[in-house]
């Protein structure tokens, strides 16, 4: 679609675009080191997602005061009201995803990796951090592309970490109940393998986000009960 | 209960996802100035009791068809019409139809506006008296407040009747113009642009009433603000150099038009 009439308001909501980028691939970035740390236990890397999840935090700031600007000054139409109006809640999914992998690595950081019973475990952990970030990536190219290819994708692929949650979920259940005294140490594991899970959610919010932006229609509840018949397990 | 109403209402012209039923039909309109054509094949279909607005950048004949709706575009004498425009089963221009009847069934409201030089009260009397309507001093008196009561301005101006219309600030005047319009039991009532010529305030009290008229009237308005024909209409009409491009609810016009000349001009994209 050709510019505006008004240049800098094109600059401004370009900015607001340019926000959520930026923020996703904090976002990324951050899941990315959360996997590093499954492999080698890194206290200081953890300790650095958890002081970056405060530029997620800024920037999803930014982004809310620049949309407040923008209704105010502009009123946006048709495909630039929903781009500003979807920037608020991607701000709020992707603040929430930092706040995820900020909450694992803060586990992390209290041991909860250091006594692990099974390594499994920490592979399945490991397996659902890169088809998180795999479905995030997907779903962020889509809104830096401005288009929705990847989001019946993700949200069908949604059911593959769900699958993986509840195997990990079962496992540390099962090895709870073998030995009881290892609850503490496997609870916080439950937490790390649940915060994973919603941010898989968030990627699904993401993906009916950016199908909006682009169509101007909502992911139908027929399109989601599809999907969800044919994933099922 | 099926009233007589329902009973006579053709399954054709029953919107059903707003359950309105469409009061004028516009089909193959087309309007020359000379040779120069203004409007080019415009089929449209206004809903009753709802307010419709045009949209489209200047010279886009936006105007030019609201007029044709109550056959104002007669009095310019270059000005030729073909197609047909039906509104309650009769054809406007039909030539048995009285034009001055006509014109007091669908009221017009203008960009200006342009009380009669005349006091208040004479102002909203003016049409009955013209269509020899409520002779009586009483009847009158009353057609008048009722009328200014329904286009808002009777609690500021009921002091007032004897002054100059034209006295009153900008906003009541363009409110004078609509109970001068009300007054003679219009059933349709056309704005062009009735806020252009009005501060915000003035404009706000305006489009509160635009709300409160669209119970009782059907309600045509041409604007150029985007911003108030979404917030006043419930179906928008795209025109862009005498074609009309798209009619749909206005909240899909604003949200996701299909068109995307639509959607380059209410983005600001267009030019």
């Amino acid at each position: 679609m050709s510019e505006h009439i008004v240049s800098s308001f094109d600059g401004e909501l370009n900015e607001i675009s340019d926000g959520i980028i930026t923020m996703g691939a904090l976002v990324l970035e951050a899941l990315k080191r959360v996997e590093t740390t499954f492999k080698n236990n890194d206290h200081n890397l953890a300790q650095e997602i958890i002081d970056s999840d405060a530029q997620i935090n800024d920037l999803g700031q930014s982004v809310e005061n620049k949309v407040f600007n923008i209704l105010a000054s502009r009123q946006p139409m048709a495909n630039d009201l929903r781009l500003v109006f979807s920037a608020v809640k991607m701000a709020l999914y992707l603040e929430r995803c930092g706040d995820m992998c900020k909450g694992i690595s803060k586990r992390i950081v209290k041991g909860a990796l250091n006594e692990a019973e099974s390594e499994d475990t920490i592979n399945h952990l490991i397996n659902m951090s890169i088809k998180v970030h795999s479905n995030l990536a997907l779903v962020l190219d889509d809104y830096g592309n401005k288009n929705c290819q990847n989001a019946l994708k993700v949200w069908r692929s949604d059911s593959e970490i769900d699958s993986l949650y509840s195997g990990v979920l079962t496992e540390i259940l099962n090895a709870i109940k073998s030995n009881p005294d290892a609850i503490n140490t496997l609870v916080p594991l439950l937490f790390i393998a649940r915060y994973l899970e919603r941010v898989g959610d968030q990627a699904t919010n993401i993906a009916e986000e950016t199908h909006f932006i682009v169509t101007g229609e909502d992911l139908t509840d027929e399109e989601k009960i599809q999907i969800e018949n044919e994933t099922t397990f | 209960m099926v009233t007589e109403m329902d009973q006579n209402v053709n399954i054709d012209d029953v919107d059903t996802k707003m359950e309105k039923k469409s009061l004028i039909h516009c089909t193959d309109v087309n309007v020359f100035y000379d040779d120069k054509q203004a409007l080019f094949n415009v089929d449209l279909n206004i809903n009753e009791k709802e307010v419709t607005s045009l949209i489209g950048p200047s010279g886009c004949g936006k105007s030019t068809f609201i007029r044709c709706l109550n056959r104002m575009n007669d009095v310019i004498e270059t000005c030729s019409f073909n197609g047909s425009i039906i509104i309650n089963g009769q054809d406007i221009y039909d030539p048995e139809i009285d034009v001055v009847e006509l014109r007091a069934k669908i009221g017009m409201v203008f960009q200006k506006p342009n009380p009669f030089p005349k006091s208040v009260f004479d102002n909203v009397a003016y049409g009955p008296k013209l269509h020899g309507r409520f002779l009586n001093k009483s009847d009158m008196n009353n057609k008048v407040e009722d009328s200014l009561i329904k286009a808002g301005l009777w609690d500021e101006i009921k002091d007032r009747l004897n002054e100059p219309g034209t006295a009153l600030s900008g906003g009541q005047q363009q409110r004078l113009c609509i109970a001068r319009a009300i007054a003679v039991d219009p059933e349709i009532i056309l704005m062009d642009e009735p806020c252009s010529a009005l501060d915000p305030i003035a404009t706000a009290r305006i489009e509160e009433l635009i709300d409160e008229l669209k119970v009782n009237y059907t309600i045509v308005i041409v604007t150029h603000s985007m911003q108030q024909a979404a917030r006043v209409s419930q179906r928008t009409a795209f025109f862009h150099l005498g074609n009309l491009i798209e009619v749909g609810d206005t909240e899909k016009i604003f949200r996701s038009p299909d068109n995307e000349q639509t959607e380059a001009y209410v983005t600001g994209r267009y030019g």
